[in-house]
């Protein structure tokens, strides 16, 4: 097995940095590193098992409804993700409202159905769909690493920066209200597209 | 590419959603005591929020067992009784009476919880949430910031007449409505301001006899309370 070529995801292929898909949620949801982690780790999952699933039964699925079975598939992970998440993480699954709902829509997930599962052997398939969610997580996390903490001095809901340094504290520091509001992050991502393409060579 | 039959097709569907629905099914069915236990936590926790219960150490399931009791006051000519819930002030003690809100917003629904304090007059505290109200506009009545403006507001008038807490449009300095009964509404957020306004008039409005009660006698004991408070409403219904 080729594995480089299972890594395009990651960086080269960057399903949001390069392939430019799944970006609304990728704004939505990246206000604070907790959800963006959670929401990158539902992707993944979806992602991969998705793939799987569709691999598996990709040679009896007759070609002029397949789109409706792959809507089926991963419209009921979905729905298992989301009541996985209300009964697990209660709190983040409020946060993460109708996005977890929405990643039936992220153009991602089918996307690698048709282009990857559809063609390929079950194992490949879910490595394809493992790497892309992973790709797709990656700049989620980074976002959403750089918001909480100009946003709101924490990451994970820890206070990095002492509470002594703020203004109301008699302090010289006020945080960055922009940063929690979904515009930022649209910038966010431009400057991560930004410094991706002038360090990666083009292939 | 191999050809498939309609028949073969109808079949495949129809196997496929019943699989599909028979997991779903399960999941759901076994996730559910779980989930209903977050959404009751996340109950408790905002009635304690209500009452002035900032950081609560420990399990708030045992907390709110030890600060609060749930009262039912039957209703004339209805079956269901109103609760409420009495519970203890955590800042100076006293014995205030915490009561749901239900209405609806812009999406979808509002709720929340409002403390009114032992004179059946002041109001204490209060939370709201919503299902899906618009993030940054009417949305921000979650907020401490939001909810915070009402304490302190009086729900009857100096004519003990019940008028409610008004959330006013434009703000209340900008109208005839005296500041002690009215709070600001939210920018942007009309619909759901207004959705809160009439939430707490529709909802308060029903335990006014209750709050008549209080007023009289705000440390009454509370056992004897049902037989009371039909003894006021029928004297307020006399004059």
């Amino acid at each position: 097995m080729n594995i480089k070529k299972y890594l395009g995801p990651l960086s080269k292929d960057n399903p949001i940095l390069v392939q430019v898909l799944g970006v609304c949620s990728a704004l939505a949801v990246t206000a604070q590193l907790k959800p963006a982690v959670v929401m990158a780790l539902s992707v993944t999952i979806v992602c991969a098992m998705s793939n799987f699933v569709i691999s598996l039964i990709r040679n009896t699925i007759p070609p002029r409804i397949r789109i409706i079975v792959q809507l089926i598939i991963v419209a009921a992970l979905v729905i298992v993700v989301d009541l996985v998440l209300q009964a697990y993480v209660y709190d983040i699954s409020k946060m993460l409202s109708v996005f977890v709902g929405l990643i039936i829509t992220n153009c991602i997930i089918m996307g690698r159905i048709e282009a990857f599962a559809l063609g390929n052997p079950p194992i490949p398939s879910l490595i394809d769909g493992l790497a892309n969610g992973m790709g797709y997580g990656a700049v989620l996390v980074i976002v959403g690493a750089v918001r909480e903490f100009f946003a709101s001095g924490s990451l994970w809901n820890y206070q990095l920066i002492p509470e002594s340094w703020y203004v109301e504290n008699g302090g010289f520091y006020l945080n960055n209200g922009l940063m929690s509001i979904p515009p930022m992050a649209l910038i966010l991502v431009g400057l991560l597209v930004w410094i991706h393409r002038s360090t990666t060579k083009q292939a | 590419m191999k050809n498939f039959s309609n028949r073969y097709i109808f079949i495949y569907i129809s196997v496929l959603v019943l699989v599909v629905a028979v997991l779903l099914s399960v999941a759901a069915v076994s996730l559910k005591p779980l989930q209903k236990e977050n959404r009751e936590k996340e109950k408790i926790a905002q009635i304690l929020q209500a009452a002035g219960y900032t950081d609560i150490q420990g399990d708030i399931l045992v907390k709110y067992r030890e600060v609060a009791e749930v009262i039912n006051i039957p209703q004339e000519g209805s079956k269901d009784s109103l609760s409420l819930i009495k519970i203890k002030n955590q800042k100076d003690g006293s014995y205030n009476y915490v009561i749901s809100l239900e209405g609806k917003g812009l999406w979808g629904p509002l709720w929340g919880y409002i403390c009114i304090g032992e004179d059946g007059n002041t109001v204490k505290g209060a939370v709201f949430a919503h299902k899906g109200e618009t993030p940054g506009l009417g949305a921000e009545i979650e907020k401490p910031k939001f909810a915070n403006t009402f304490i302190g507001k009086m729900l009857f008038d100096e004519n003990g007449e019940f008028v409610s807490v008004k959330v006013v449009k434009g703000g209340v300095a900008n109208s005839t409505i005296n500041p002690i009964h009215g709070v600001d509404a939210i920018s942007g957020g009309t619909v759901t301001s207004n959705g809160v306004d009439k939430m707490l008039y529709n909802c308060l409005s029903k335990y006014v006899p209750f709050f008549q009660f209080l007023k009289q006698e705000p440390t009454a004991d509370l056992d004897n309370v049902n037989s009371e408070i039909e003894e006021v409403s029928e004297n307020n219904i006399n004059e």
